[in-house]
């Protein structure tokens, strides 16, 4: 189980626990251009300190990077390159449909208290992270920069959000590659239970030069049901009903096509050289950052 | 057909209720459950579960069917159905089993029996009962003598019923039939089965008391298995000893012996004390009568005494009695006087009263004495007071025991105070005295008597409550007072006060244990102790305490001035035969009789139910491995 507040008024998470995230950094693996300041090293050259190659000259490239020294030898002009460490772009889409609080609504909580875990990750490392609520379309977004003493503001945010509305994956997508054209690490935490399907949404994504780190979260009873006997199931988003009688056979077979499917979104995230993580909301927040996410080397 | 433990309507009553809250429990069990899903596809993909495309109430009829079957056989187990009437069913029997004193009597010999007792031979009679009784019913011992004790529990093990009959002894008291009879029979009410036989064990000897009011219990199946006990026995029915009035170092002892047999007999009745003879009787004992012989024992020290009767016969325990004669003591009295003629009359009529008359002058008290017994001072007073209990007659003016506030002639309004036991039985208000003082009394005297004037006799107690000290204010034995009756009872009061031990009407005997009676004499507390000091629990009725003891032991009953020892070692004997009634059966029951029998169905019943609910479980259970399978999903959209 999570760590549940014990009252809507407690804070997501503790001050105990937000001093052991303060030595964990996020991590990609795509090179993105961006301003000095960043700590992940870029293959893009800029006004760094360390360097990183030689070229050709070009007319009108700066005279100050030339290499005067090889001129002099070789009578030809090489312009040294330096490496820049570039702040990137990261944006986490949370995900706030009504399927994220079916059921006793802790996957809701589990997904709010790990955007808020890594944003103060973000934060503590001086990145900038833009937390963008969706449901079927973008909501009002979140910046989350400039040190962990703003960390308040996002952890209000998150506190505010109330789930509702259909899980449009594609809309989404479309929308936030038209809003945030510059590429980036994207962070999805999501249940990814779409029924049009999401993965051709996160090839867009991908398609776009973006990075994807997908979390997906999901309750004990989405993949493994405990009910048995006739049921009259109710879809939390579309509403829809479906009168079943469910056996063990039956709740096998769900199981197997729960995890197909979750194998699928992670052929997703990892064809893209993304990074995938699966968390069931049973596991404690602490284990899900410090072992799943250390482990899938989406944080270190 | 019919049910043991329930009846026909509290099963169906049963039954009904536990069929409704099975069906209650099946339908709630098979409603439909509403659950919100975080999604429904994974639902909907082929062979994933089945969809319930119409609603009944009850879907599996045959596990309902299943279920009411499996707990209507439960519930018969439980009621313990049964084929057949109520002839073929369970019954409790109890055996009571004669354990007097009586039953100890030797069987005369023979080359089968040697050594043989009565209650051997009714131990074998109630093994081959025990035998002829069917083996599904259930036994309960009863052991009978004075009291009627249940050795065992309902018995179906016939090794613990024949165990707790072959450990059965003859105790030391006479059968109380009526009591052992009502007892089992409300033992047998109460067993919840039905009621088999009431088998009486046993020679039916009875005591005269019991036969008279005898009062049997409405049994309807009561069996006796008769002891014959035709033997011949003759015994101690008591033996009594009591002080002389005449003499105080002697005791006159009287023994009873009693003909139990059918011919006369010639006995010999031998008295020992502290292995002395003291003398030997022949008493000729018709049958059926008892008679006394006397004996006197002079003896004032503590002993054993002992009677024998000969010639031994086949209930030995009868033959032989032992008492414990207390030694006898008297007070000694001393008194100080000038005029001891006066006093020597009222002090030499008890021979418990060993009294030493000293003249005043010179005073001499007896040096170095613990305890001197009483010390009378007649018209004198010592020089230093005198140890122990005192009786002051008329202490001088100059320097009294007591402040005098005057001396009064003739005295009026003379009052005994009536709660003293010094003053017990003193009620004379006309007593004329001559003159008495009138003492001022302190915050601890007692007042004892009193004119008009103030107390005129009064008691003090030393701090220790050890030593008594009566003064008088005037002379008893001084004019013609001295002739009252109250002056001897006075006197007495106070020598009874200094030692009440000495003057207890002592009695000492020997009778049976069991339930004793005592005349009582008076109203007086009683109190009943063993020698141990524990306190018995008796009854006080009709002039009498009766008290029960079971067991031989030594018991004394104190009744204000007098005591009775009673040394309870002889046993209890009977009286009178007994005659059963004539409906009741004789003899050990046939044993074609005890195979007519039916078997306990409820095992089979217990089982086949047990084995009915599992099988619907492994059919029909939520987690049986036999559950319907899925067949084609149908997805229902809402509006």
């Amino acid at each position: 189980m999570p760590n549940l507040p014990n009252s809507p008024n407690e804070p997501l998470l503790d001050r105990e626990f937000l001093e052991r995230l303060e030595r964990l950094a996020i991590h990609w693996q795509r090179s993105f251009a961006g301003l000095v300041g960043g700590h992940n090293r870029s293959r893009f050259a800029g006004g760094g300190q360390e360097f990183l190659d030689h070229r050709h000259f070009h007319q009108g490239d700066d005279l100050r990077a030339v290499n005067w020294r090889a001129y002099m030898r070789l009578d030809k002009m090489f312009l040294k390159m330096f490496q820049i460490e570039p702040r990137v772009p990261v944006r986490m889409l949370l995900d706030t449909s009504a399927s994220m609080a079916a059921g006793t609504g802790e996957k809701f909580l589990f997904a709010r208290q790990l955007a808020a875990a890594l944003c103060y990750v973000g934060l503590v490392r001086l990145d900038t992270i833009q937390v963008l609520p969706f449901a079927s379309q973008l909501r009002e977004g979140q910046v989350s920069g400039g040190g962990r003493h703003r960390y308040r503001l996002v952890a209000e945010f998150l506190e505010a959000l109330k789930p509702g509305g259909a899980t449009g994956f594609l809309s989404v997508v479309r929308q936030y590659l038209n809003e945030y054209p510059q590429r980036g690490l994207v962070i999805v935490i999501s249940d990814f239970l779409d029924e049009s399907g999401c993965e051709k949404a996160l090839q867009y994504l991908a398609d776009y030069g973006n990075e994807l780190m997908l979390i997906q979260l999901w309750t004990d009873d989405d993949r493994a049901p405990s009910w048995s006997g006739e049921l009259d199931l109710t879809d939390a988003e579309s509403g829809g009903h479906l009168r079943i009688q469910v056996d063990d056979e039956a709740r096998r077979r769900y199981t197997e096509a729960f995890d197909a499917f979750s194998a699928g979104i992670k052929e997703v995230a990892l064809r893209n050289e993304g990074k995938y993580t699966g968390l069931p909301t049973s596991m404690p927040l602490e284990e899900a950052i410090f072992g799943s996410m250390v482990r899938a080397r989406s944080i270190a | 057909m019919e049910f043991l433990n329930l009846s026909f309507g509290q099963f169906v009553t049963l039954f009904g209720a536990v069929a409704a809250f099975s069906v209650a429990l099946y339908l709630l069990d098979r409603t439909r459950r509403k659950q919100v899903v975080s999604t429904l596809r994974f639902w909907v993909q082929p062979g994933t579960a089945a969809p319930v495309t119409r609603r009944t109430r009850i879907q599996q009829p045959v596990s309902l069917l299943l279920q009411l079957i499996g707990m209507a056989l439960l519930l018969l187990a439980l009621a313990e159905f049964q084929f057949g009437g109520r002839q073929n069913a369970r019954r409790d029997h109890v055996l009571v089993l004669d354990t007097s004193a009586w039953m100890g009597a030797a069987l005369p010999r023979s080359p089968n029996r040697a050594d043989a007792t009565l209650m051997d031979l009714a131990r074998a009679n109630a093994i081959g009962w025990l035998r002829a009784v069917p083996a599904s019913d259930r036994v309960l011992v009863v052991r009978a003598d004075a009291l009627a004790t249940p050795v065992t529990a309902w018995e179906v093990d016939r090794r613990n019923v024949a165990r707790a009959i072959l450990e059965s002894h003859p105790g030391a008291t006479a059968l109380n039939l009526s009591q052992s009879l009502q007892f089992a029979s409300q033992l047998q009410r109460r067993s919840g089965s039905l009621p088999g036989e009431i088998v009486y064990v046993g020679p039916g000897r009875i005591s005269a008391h019991e036969a008279n009011n005898m009062s049997l219990p409405d049994i309807p199946a009561f069996r006796v298995l008769a002891i014959d006990d035709n033997v011949e026995n003759s015994g101690l029915r008591s033996v009594n000893a009591r002080r002389s009035a005449d003499d105080t170092g002697t005791w006159d002892v009287v023994v009873r012996a009693r003909n139990y047999g059918r011919r006369a007999k010639d006995v010999n009745v031998t008295l020992n004390f502290a292995n002395v003879p003291q003398g030997a009787r022949e008493l000729n004992l018709p049958p059926g009568e008892e008679r006394e012989t006397t004996f006197t024992v002079h003896t004032r020290a503590a002993g054993i005494l002992e009677a024998r009767l000969y010639p031994k016969d086949a209930f030995g325990a009868d033959n032989y009695a032992a008492l414990e004669l207390p030694e006898l003591r008297s007070l000694h009295v001393t008194v100080y006087s000038n005029q001891p003629d006066i006093l020597r009359p009222a002090l030499t009529s008890d021979p418990r009263v060993v009294a030493e008359f000293r003249p005043n002058a010179p005073y001499m008290p007896r040096p170095g004495e613990e305890n001197p017994g009483l010390i009378i001072l007649h018209n004198f007073r010592p020089p230093a007071m005198p140890p122990g209990d005192v009786l002051w007659i008329n202490p001088p003016v100059d320097n009294p025991p007591v402040p005098i506030r005057m001396r009064v002639n003739h005295p009026e309004g003379l009052k005994w105070m009536p709660d003293q036991p010094l003053t017990l039985g003193l009620r004379a208000r006309d007593v004329q005295i001559e003159t008495t003082s009138i003492f001022e009394p302190g915050p601890n005297d007692i007042r004892l008597a009193e004119v008009d004037k103030g107390p005129i006799m009064l008691a003090r107690v030393s701090a220790d409550g050890k030593n008594k000290t009566v003064i008088m204010g005037f002379d008893p034995f001084e004019g013609a007072m001295r002739y009252e009756l109250a002056t001897p009872l006075l006197l007495a009061n106070v020598l009874r006060s200094a030692a009440p031990d000495v003057f207890r009407d002592l009695d000492v005997g020997t009778q049976s244990a069991g339930a004793v009676s005592m005349p009582l004499t008076s109203k007086l507390p009683v109190q009943v102790v063993t020698d141990s000091g524990a306190n018995l629990p008796f009854n006080v009725r009709d002039k009498a305490v009766e008290f029960f003891v079971g067991e031989s032991s030594r018991v004394s009953v104190i009744a204000g001035n007098s005591e009775r020892v009673f040394s309870l070692t002889l046993p209890e004997m009977w009286d009178v035969k007994w005659t059963p009634p004539a409906s009741a059966r004789r003899g050990i029951p046939a044993w074609n009789d005890a195979l007519r029998r039916n078997r306990d169905w409820w095992p089979f019943l217990a089982t086949l139910g047990a084995l009915v609910l599992i099988a619907e479980w492994i059919a029909y259970g939520r987690y049986s491995p036999l559950r319907l399978r899925v067949v084609k999903p149908r997805l229902e959209r809402a509006a």
